[in-house]
């Protein structure tokens, strides 16, 4: 059987369960690389140029963990899912860089996705993605709508019960989700699925959250209206591909709803440094709701992480007693 | 209505006669220095890449001068540049400044666009007016251009160092003077032969390519004169980004479907298929294109670019083999640090040289 390796990595919380559908519906086996920690992350960074971002450094260390595991490696360039907005450049050079910086990596699986071509180019990219493992233009077919149900699935369990990818991903897979302890108090978490569910590069944020029993709201519960609504308000109009994680989520988590908003941000992440920017604007000028942005490095200490978030949750703490105190 | 624009090069002689010639209220920002630098970096985003403080300072200073409408390039499709005007415009209302921003759609409506903001600039003057200022603009450009490329074939051979640079120097001014065809055509003939007089001595320069993202390119404040101080060193620079033939291509010449930088990317396709954003595709295609006629090439690139990067981490693996020099640039970067890195880069290609020739 064939393996396509699938890094745990960058889009891999946005779209696994298509991806594995797609893959397992053309008789492929899908094999992805575990949750990332230290020694792949120090893998990754080995490789690259210095500069670069942090989630492609580990995006590359997930690739090293899958080389000799897997027939091929799935590495969509995906330059635009949305008519006339377009992703980073780190998206779009994915495989080329990949290939180039990891010469030993299995044949990669590329695939151009680019909304604005229009939608024959897109089918024929499927198809010629699809022509690796059949001749057959209807399994392909079959198995590319399966797979697109599957998001759709996906993005629903999300939005309807509130889960996030790596609860939802378990949850599809029949595993138990454990029930949380009421909570205190909820706080929304903003910022790309990769560094927001990656627990070794944010330091488990959010179990550090669920554990000081506050409820964490992600940019996935909210749905692509209300997203797209709140980007409208703050900016326009949306520019970059997964704007709606930052901008949007946001936006729409400043104007109420949660006693607190905190903006994880890659250092040297280049749509973040200008996004979260004019999040944390609108939080100076709407001066409800308070915002911490946090930025991950690999250099970014446990410790430092830990400190600020408690400084962060007591400072809501008396935010909430103090107006307890004036409302009684 | 008054008119600031941010600088980036020479650009601002065009702009300057196409405005005088419209009788547009504008301002120029004083030349990028080091209170520019201060106050883009002071209000910009700190991860952000050095052309966007660098522009935010321009702004900032134009609207101190006293300029209402600003004009930033925009589009979409093309790095964070496309998001730049969106973020400066909240900067400058957070500064409180009463300003706005007009964009100039860069990637979309080419030379319509721009001609139809020139229109709504110049408070509805006659096309034939429009047009004769934008060539007469566009004749500058050109002019500028031209009288650089001498110039950097000038720099290294030159007997007293720093003769092409001062000529440099007077030409622009002269070129922003002129003001019609003739003197403009006198001026570029009467310098180009001043150029061609200088007293040069018979070496054989290394010749370095300088290739990467435009703006750190174009704009000598930001890559600290780095063509300047390679002539210094006796080394030729051959750039092929000028904004004479941005223009020429992207906006005359791309609609009818040339495209001068096919090429490049034909070039660069084995290791980079497809357009990044930015100047990234072009960065791998030059290296790849000019391995063979180059001694060298240095990368030019603003720290934290994102399609820059993407090129970094491609360009060691290529079959063509040249020696490659990447400099970040940003507000940190120290011209002794940068001239010491330099003078190293040329010290290994003067050894290549000599290895082949004895080879």
């Amino acid at each position: 059987m064939i393996r396509v390796g699938i890094p745990r990595a960058l889009l891999y919380y946005q779209y696994y369960p298509m991806w594995k559908t797609f893959f397992e519906g053309l008789g492929a086996e899908v094999v992805v690389s575990p949750p990332t920690t230290q020694a792949l992350l120090a893998s990754g960074s080995s490789r690259v140029v210095a500069d670069t971002c942090l989630p492609a450094k580990v995006f590359c260390g997930h690739v090293l963990a899958l080389v000799d595991k897997c027939d091929y490696i799935f590495i969509p360039a995906i330059r635009s899912v949305k008519r006339k907005i377009y992703n980073c450049s780190k998206f779009l050079g994915l495989p080329d860089m990949t290939k180039a910086v990891i010469p030993e990596s299995p044949t990669i699986l590329d695939i151009d996705i680019d909304i604005n071509k229009g939608k024959r180019e897109l089918y024929q990219a499927i198809y010629k993605l699809g022509r690796r493992f059949t001749w057959n233009p209807f399994k392909v077919r079959k198995a590319a709508t399966a797979a697109w149900q599957a998001h759709l699935e996906y993005e629903e369990l999300m939005i309807n019960e509130g889960l996030t990818p790596p609860q939802a991903i378990a949850r599809l897979s029949e595993a138990e989700t454990p029930s949380l302890a009421p909570a205190k108090a909820s706080i929304a978490l903003i910022g790309h699925p990769y560094l927001l569910y990656d627990e070794h590069i944010n330091h488990r944020l959010t179990h550090r959250l669920e554990q000081a029993q506050y409820k964490v709201l992600t940019p996935e519960m909210l749905s692509a209206e209300q997203l797209e609504l709140a980007i409208t308000r703050l900016t326009g109009g949306a520019y970059w591909t997964y704007e709606e994680e930052v901008v949007g989520a946001g936006g729409h988590y400043l104007e109420g709803g949660v006693e607190g908003v905190i903006g994880v941000v890659a250092f040297g992440c280049g749509p973040d440094s200008l996004m979260m920017d004019m999040v944390q604007r609108q939080a100076i000028r709407l001066g409800t709701t308070p915002f911490m942005s946090l930025t991950l490095e690999e250099h970014t200490a446990e410790a430092g992480v830990v400190t600020r978030l408690e400084a962060f949750l007591d400072m809501i703490q008396r935010r909430k007693r103090r107006q307890a105190e004036v409302c009684a | 209505m008054r008119i600031g624009m941010p600088h980036m090069g020479n650009l601002y002689i065009p702009f300057k006669a196409l405005f005088q010639r419209l009788d547009i209220d504008f301002v120029i920002p004083p030349v990028n220095n080091q209170r520019t630098l201060s106050l883009g970096v002071r209000h910009s985003p700190e991860g952000m890449c050095i052309p966007f403080k660098l522009t935010l300072g321009n702004l900032i200073e134009a609207a101190e001068l006293g300029a209402d409408t600003l004009i930033m390039p925009a589009g979409s499709g093309i790095c964070r540049l496309g998001y730049y005007a969106k973020t400066q415009e909240q900067i400058l209302q957070d500064l409180g400044y009463n300003t706005q921003i007009v964009c100039l759609g860069v990637s979309q409506r080419k030379l319509f666009g721009l001609l139809g903001m020139i229109k709504r600039l110049s408070n509805n003057a006659p096309w034939s007016k429009i047009i004769s200022a934008f060539r007469f603009g566009l004749a500058k450009l050109n002019a500028v251009d031209r009288i650089e490329r001498a110039v950097q074939k000038v720099r290294p051979v030159e007997q007293i160092k720093g003769t092409a640079n001062r000529i440099f120097a007077r030409a622009i001014k002269a070129i922003e003077r002129a003001d019609d065809h003739n003197t403009l055509k006198k001026v570029e003939k009467d310098y180009t032969s001043e150029l061609n007089q200088v007293t040069k001595n018979d070496s054989q320069p290394l010749i370095v390519g300088i290739t990467g993202e435009f703006y750190v390119l174009l704009e000598p404040f930001s890559n600290l004169d780095i063509e300047k101080e390679l002539g210094k060193l006796g080394v030729e620079v051959r750039r092929t980004t000028f904004i004479s033939e941005w223009t020429k291509f992207s906006l005359f010449l791309n609609p009818l479907g040339m495209n001068e930088k096919d090429r490049i990317h034909k070039a660069a396709l084995p290791y980079l298929k497809r357009d990044i954003g930015g100047d990234g595709w072009e960065s791998v295609g030059e290296k790849v294109l000019h391995a063979k006629d180059y001694d060298g090439l240095i990368h030019l690139a603003p720290f934290t670019c994102m399609p820059e990067i993407v090129a970094q981490n491609i360009m060691p693996s290529t079959k063509e083999h040249i020696p490659v020099l990447t400099i970040l640039c940003d507000e940190q970067l120290g011209k002794s640090g940068m001239l010491t890195r330099l003078e190293a880069f040329v010290d290994l290609l003067k050894h290549r040289r000599r290895a082949k020739v004895k080879v």
